[in-house]
């Protein structure tokens, strides 16, 4: 079952860590810490306590704390970086101008703070419904509603700043 | 969800695009670590790689000075105070020798003194019948009566074994005219 669970969680899990790491390779690192975990406490998961999406992404958030503190991550994103960005653009120059815009999106993000940057990841990167972050945030759908709004002004006014309309 | 504010909507847009896909052979290898027995929480690979590289750093960096250590330990003087015998024919027993060598290589000091005190070691109270350093050297003239005697075999060096030789010029009852110390099995190699 636990594997199963890598299957169905494992590329919203990577894509959220992604949106906070910089680099694919530490996206890898987080994952696989993460999913190890979930592996190792398979047997004391409760269903009566919440999906198991709910409980991995805890696990999630709870790894990416400690891999940051320890880590002292650099927020600096390179285009180079970008080998991971799923992208449907037919031509090499429309690819190369999305990862330049994504960069420059993740570049201001790293500009916000924790809890701006944890909801955006959440119902951005992992792409959960507002249902499902309130779950993971243990908070109401309606305060993820209105703390999503205020995160993503926030980005807005830092991209204004930076010059860069995405 | 509802709709974000009309100013957002399209940075909510341009956010819902940005998706990141791990390489496809990400959750089997996962899978494999698990099965090999690998479990969380000790660090990720990169983080173990830096702690295997700073690990076998400091191995290299121990090796090195164990080999510094070993190198050296000839080079460090040791002394040997060896009391007492009958070195100068006087009929007593009562003469000691110190001895300040490199480990089991070089004799950079002999010396042979009376136990004047009884003591059986080097004592300030004690006469020093003969003293040298560096090559051997003969003190007197060599008068008739001179008494050579060779003592054999003691660790007069602190090399480790038993195999040095000493051998003492004396003119009784009290005056020692010359002493060296070679090593047996080497043959004519002074110490």
């Amino acid at each position: 079952m636990a594997q199963a669970w890598y299957e169905a969680y494992g590329r919203a899990v990577y894509s959220y860590l992604r949106f906070h790491l910089p680099s694919a390779d530490a996206a890898e690192d987080v994952t696989s810490e993460t999913f190890l975990k979930v592996f190792q406490a398979a047997d004391r998961y409760d269903p009566a306590l919440g999906e198991p999406r709910t409980w991995i992404f805890r696990i999630a958030q709870n790894t990416l704390r400690d891999h940051l503190r320890r880590a002292r991550v650099r927020r600096h994103v390179s285009i180079a970086t970008m080998r991971d960005l799923a992208c449907s653009a037919p031509s090499p120059e429309e690819r190369l101008l999305w990862e330049e815009q994504v960069a420059q999106l993740l570049g201001a993000m790293a500009g916000l703070p924790d809890r701006d940057r944890e909801i955006i990841g959440l119902r951005y990167g992992s792409g959960l419904d507002s249902a499902a972050v309130a779950e993971v945030l243990g908070i109401k759908e309606a305060a993820v509603r209105t703390r999503l709004w205020r995160a993503l002004a926030r980005l807005r006014g830092l991209l204004d700043v930076e010059g860069g309309e995405p | 969800m509802s709709q974000p504010p009309e100013d957002l909507r399209d940075l909510d847009r341009l956010l819902r695009g940005v998706r990141f896909e791990p390489r496809a052979s990400l959750g089997p290898e996962i899978a494999g670590r698990w099965r090999q027995g690998e479990r969380p929480g000790r660090g990720t690979p990169h983080v173990r790689r830096w702690i295997g590289i700073a690990a076998a750093v400091a191995m290299v960096g121990l090796g090195l000075f164990i080999f510094w250590l070993a190198a050296l330990q000839p080079l460090r003087a040791y002394a040997v105070d060896h009391c007492c015998q009958d070195l100068d024919g006087g009929g007593d027993a009562d003469d000691g020798l110190m001895v300040v060598a490199r480990r089991g290589t070089e004799v950079r000091r002999l010396a042979i003194y009376e136990d004047r005190d009884g003591s059986r070691t080097f004592t300030p109270g004690d006469a020093i019948r003969f003293d040298r350093t560096g090559r051997p050297v003969v003190t007197a003239p060599l008068l008739p009566g001179i008494i050579t005697t060779e003592f054999c075999c003691l660790d007069y060096d602190g090399g480790g074994p038993s195999d040095d030789a000493l051998v003492v010029m004396g003119l009784p009852p009290d005056r020692i005219s010359m002493a060296a110390i070679y090593e047996r099995g080497a043959v004519g190699e002074l110490r």
